[in-house]
C-alpha cells in the first residue's frame, strides 16, 4: 500500500480531514559513507587527529555531491577544510597495494567504487546496481607511484544522481613515516546540539577520556561510584546517568 | 478491536510526527535541572517516535557489539564494545519503561513506506549483521566499520529528538546519545587508523 493511501487510512479511520504529507521518493533508508581506512580527511577530522574541522567532524559520512565531481568535500561549503591543502593532513604510511575500508551507515545499491590520483583513475570496481555487504574494502595497486599521494575514493550511488567522495592522504613506500599518532587521540566534547546540555556538577574525581577498571571509585556530583564494568570514559557516560557502568555506593 | 485501536494510535502518532511544521525552537541558555526532567512531564509524537525508533536500534547495537566477544579482536576493541552493549542494553530498558508509562505502543510501524518520507527506517539489516557474524578474516575492521556505521544512525536519530522532541527526560537522554555515541565514533576511528 503506497504511502499516501496508508496516511488516508489512518486520517479517515480517526475521522479528521485526510492531510496528505508529501512523500519523497527514497524507500530505503538515506544512505553516507566514507573511507575509515586508512583514514581519510573526514575520518582524521571525526577522530579528532585534525583541528579546527568544523562541522565535518559530526558527518564524515555526509560528503555527498553530484557524480563528477573531482573535490575532496563535494564542492559543500560547510565541509571546504577536507579540500584546504595548507592543513596538516596525517599521511598514513603505505605500500604499493592499498586495501581502503569504508563505513557505510547503510547499504545502498551501488553502481561503481572509483579511485583517483592526480586526475587518473587508478582502480574501478563496479557493482552493477547490488547492495554492498556487511563491509566494503577494496585492494587498491598504486601503479607505482611513491612519495606522498592524494587519492580521491567516490562512492557512486546507483538509483540517485549522487556520490560520496573521501581524500586519503597518502606516503608511499617508507622513508619518513608520517603516521598519525599511534597515542589515541583525546576524547572531543562536542559543542551543544539544539537543547543545551546538562551544565555537569562542580567537583568529583571523574574526568573523560580516562581508563577505568572494575571496581574503581571515583566522585561525581557530590556522590561516590564504583565502576561496574571496564572501560575509557567519555563524555555522554558519566556516573550519574550510566547506572550499566557505574554503582553508586 | 483494542490491537486496531493500539495500530490507528501509532499510526496518527505517526502522522502527526513526520511532515508537519517542525516544532518551535527549544528555549536557549536555560540548563536542564534534574528538578525538570520529570517522567510526568509533557511529550509529543516526537519523543514516543524517537523511543520507538531507538529501542531496537539499541539492541541490534548491543547485538553487533556483543560479535566482538568470542572473536579475535585488540582488547581496548573488545572493552569497549562490552561497555557498549551494557549500557546500550540499560538504554532500552530505560525507554521501554518510559512508552509503558505514557500508554504509547512498544513498537514503530515496521512498514518501510511508512518511514519513507523521512528517508525509510534506519535500521541496520539483520542479514548484514548476520553476515558480519559469518566473517572469517579480519574480523575486527569490518566489526569496527559496521558498528561505526550504526553508530552515525543513533546520532542523526538522536538530533531529531533534540530539536523537535518536548519531553525534558528523553531530551536530555538524546544529547547524552548525540554525546556518547560521537565520542565512540571517535574512539572507533582511532582504532581504524592503528
Amino acid at each position: 500500500m503506497n504511502l499516501k493511501r496508508k496516511l488516508m487510512a489512518v486520517a479517515i479511520g480517526a475521522g479528521l480531514a485526510p492531510v496528505f504529507v508529501v512523500a519523497l521518493p527514497a524507500a530505503t533508508a538515506s544512505a553516507h559513507g566514507y573511507i575509515s581506512s586508512p583514514p581519510s580527511r573526514q575520518a582524521n577530522c571525526a577522530r579528532g587527529a585534525v583541528a579546527n574541522c568544523g562541522p565535518i567532524i559530526y558527518e564524515p559520512q555526509s560528503v555527498e555531491g553530484p557524480k563528477g565531481l573531482r573535490s575532496c568535500n563535494a564542492g559543500l561549503s560547510q565541509f571546504a577544510v577536507l579540500a584546504d591543502e595548507s592543513r596538516a593532513w596525517p599521511k598514513a604510511s603505505v605500500g604499493g597495494t592499498v586495501t581502503f575500508n569504508w563505513v557505510l551507515t547503510a547499504q545502498h545499491a551501488t553502481s561503481t567504487w572509483e579511485y583517483y590520483i592526480g586526475g587518473t583513475r587508478i582502480a574501478v570496481f563496479d557493482d552493477g546496481g547490488r547492495t554492498p555487504g556487511a563491509s566494503v574494502s577494496h585492494t587498491v595497486n598504486l601503479g607505482g607511484r611513491t612519495g606522498t599521494q592524494k587519492l580521491l575514493a567516490i562512492w557512486n550511488i546507483s538509483n540517485t544522481a549522487n556520490a560520496f567522495y573521501s581524500c586519503v592522504d597518502l606516503q608511499v613506500g617508507g622513508g619518513g613515516t608520517t603516521n598519525p599518532p599511534t597515542t589515541p587521540p583525546p576524547t572531543t566534547t562536542p559543542p551543544p546540539t539544539t537543547t543545551p546540555p546538562t551544565q555537569p556538577p562542580a567537583g568529583g574525581t571523574w574526568a573523560a577520556g580516562k581508563s577505568y577498571a572494575v571496581g574503581s571509585q571515583v566522585t561525581y556530583g557530590g556522590s561516590t561510584y564504583k565502576c561496574l564494568q571496564a572501560h575509557t570514559s567519555i563524555t555522554g557516560w558519566e556516573p550519574s546517568s550510566t547506572p550499566a557502568l557505574w554503582q553508586k555506593l | 478491536m483494542k490491537r486496531a485501536l493500539l495500530v490507528l494510535t501509532a499510526g496518527l502518532l505517526l502522522l502527526a510526527g513526520c511532515g508537519t511544521d517542525p516544532a518551535p525552537a527549544p528555549a536557549t541558555g536555560a540548563p536542564l535541572t534534574p528538578a525538570a526532567a520529570s517522567t510526568s512531564a509533557e511529550f509529543n509524537s516526537a519523543d514516543v517516535m524517537f523511543l520507538q525508533m531507538m529501542i531496537p536500534h539499541l539492541g541490534q547495537g548491543a547485538e553487533i557489539a556483543r560479535l566482538a566477544k568470542d572473536r579475535t579482536a585488540r582488547e581496548e576493541v573488545k572493552v569497549l564494545a562490552a561497555a557498549i552493549e551494557v549500557t546500550q542494553v540499560f538504554e532500552a530498558d530505560t525507554m521501554s519503561d518510559l512508552l509503558r508509562d505514557w500508554k504509547q505502543p512498544a513498537t514503530m510501524d515496521a512498514n518501510p513506506d511508512a518511514h519513507a518520507h523521512h528517508g525509510g527506517l534506519p535500521l541496520t539489516s539483520p542479514d548484514t549483521i548476520a553476515m558480519l557474524a559469518a566473517v572469517t578474516d579480519n574480523f575486527e575492521t569490518k566489526f569496527l566499520n559496521l558498528l561505526t556505521g550504526h553508530q552515525h544512525n543513533a546520532v542523526e536519530m538522536a538530533k531529531a529528538e533534540t530539536a523537535g522532541g518536548a519531553n525534558p527526560q528523553v531530551k536530555e537522554m538524546a544529547n547524552r546519545i548525540v554525546q556518547s555515541r560521537t565520542a565512540e565514533i571517535s574512539q572507533m576511528l582511532a582504532f581504524l587508523g592503528k
